[in-house]
């Protein structure tokens, strides 16, 4: 067993717990944006992480095309990391304009830069 | 409380019958005869598509026909949409008028800009080895099709017409890939064998890399058709609202 094949199996196994966590978030947090907090958890720790470890998977293990898919999965998780964030920007950015979700801040940064 | 005992119990019990049974399960050692004759057909025999993809091989030549006019089917689905929107000259332009405007935060858009062009190489990469690896035309030609969905949901579909792409422009490029289609089944004719024979009429392999005949053509024709088709579709959805009203004279 390689060290690239022990850091990829801990990473996709890393990537399970955030999953689980950030499931657990999905359920119990009081409002939209802390939820949206937990799906990108979700996302980000578990889609982007276990990709990565996957690609680090098949360059440790000995099987033929294990370029390939390391590359495939490399890109896909470069892809998620990217799109995950600017997506969930997106969705807050809609929820505080249209103002359909419940806002009662504790503190308004926003409101203080814009003053 | 009662609730995760039950859970744990039902959990323990999958994982217990779940080991039992893979150690039942001895590993595989010989070939099945169905999977002797799906790799004798895709793969090895003389009139095979030659392509190590087995699926594809088995979509685009022994089940050619089959493909062809599902596709056939999801054009047809294409072109209903594509009447049911049906606009005269003035009102096709009515439609294209406006300013494209960003109305999402500044990095939004930047990640857009790059995941656009990654879409693009991802999707053709999915289908032009759609000979190789898993994938093929159908494949790549959605995941291309999100790259002008992205940038109707980002920059509103103004900036893709005044960048050149529109509707018009997306039904041409939608028919040659039908064409290419056609004319990939139709060639075998001329060269005396039957309509959507591979083998030994188109090349098995080129610079060292199977090309699988005939269905690399396929994969890339019905890549621009899918990807053209559904981007068509797309910019007319895209239409607002408001302008679909005045069109057709509805008022409140």
């Amino acid at each position: 067993m390689s060290v690239a094949f022990l850091l990829g199996a801990f990473l996709v196994v890393l990537g399970g717990i955030c999953d689980l966590f950030g499931a657990i978030g999905l359920l119990k947090f009081p409002n939209f944006y802390v939820r949206l907090h937990a799906a990108t958890v979700g996302t980000i720790g578990g889609a982007v992480v276990p990709l990565f470890g996957v690609s680090m998977l098949a360059l440790g293990a000995g099987f033929p095309h294990r370029y390939a898919v390391a590359g495939a999965s490399f890109i896909t998780g470069v892809i998620v990391l990217l799109v995950a964030p600017a997506g969930a920007t997106a969705l807050a950015y809609a929820a505080h304009r249209s103002g359909v979700v419940e806002w009662k801040p504790k503190v308004d940064h926003l409101r203080e830069a814009r003053k | 409380m009662k609730r995760l005992a039950g859970l744990i119990i039902v959990l323990l019990i999958v994982l217990t019958v779940s080991c039992y049974v893979s150690r039942m399960v001895p590993p595989q050692k010989n070939l099945h005869p169905l999977g002797e004759f799906y790799l004798q057909n895709s793969y090895f025999g003389r009139y095979s598509a030659k392509s190590p993809e087995a699926v594809t091989s088995i979509v685009w030549d022994y089940r050619g026909v089959d493909t062809l006019f599902e596709t056939a089917v999801f054009f047809l689905a294409i072109i209903g949409s594509l009447t049911l929107f049906r606009l005269n000259k003035g009102q096709a332009e009515e439609a294209k008028r406006g300013e494209p405007k960003l109305e999402l935060p500044g990095p939004v858009a930047t990640v857009t800009k790059v995941t656009v062009a990654m879409i693009l190489a991802v999707s053709a990469s999915i289908a032009l080895h759609g000979q190789l690896t898993p994938g093929g035309g159908f494949q790549g030609g959605s995941a291309l099709a999100v790259a002008p969905l992205l940038i109707i949901a980002v920059y509103t579909k103004y900036a893709l017409e005044k960048n050149g792409l529109d509707k018009t422009r997306a039904i041409i490029i939608r028919s040659i890939g039908l064409l290419g289609i056609a004319l990939t089944a139709l060639v075998p004719l001329l060269l005396g064998g039957y309509i959507m024979q591979n083998q030994p009429i188109f090349p098995a392999k080129a610079l060292g890399v199977p090309l699988g005949g005939s269905l690399v053509f396929y994969n890339f024709f019905e890549y621009l058709a899918v990807g053209a088709g559904f981007t068509a579709v797309f910019l007319l959805l895209s239409i607002p609202e408001e302008k679909f009203r005045k069109f057709l004279g509805v008022r409140r």
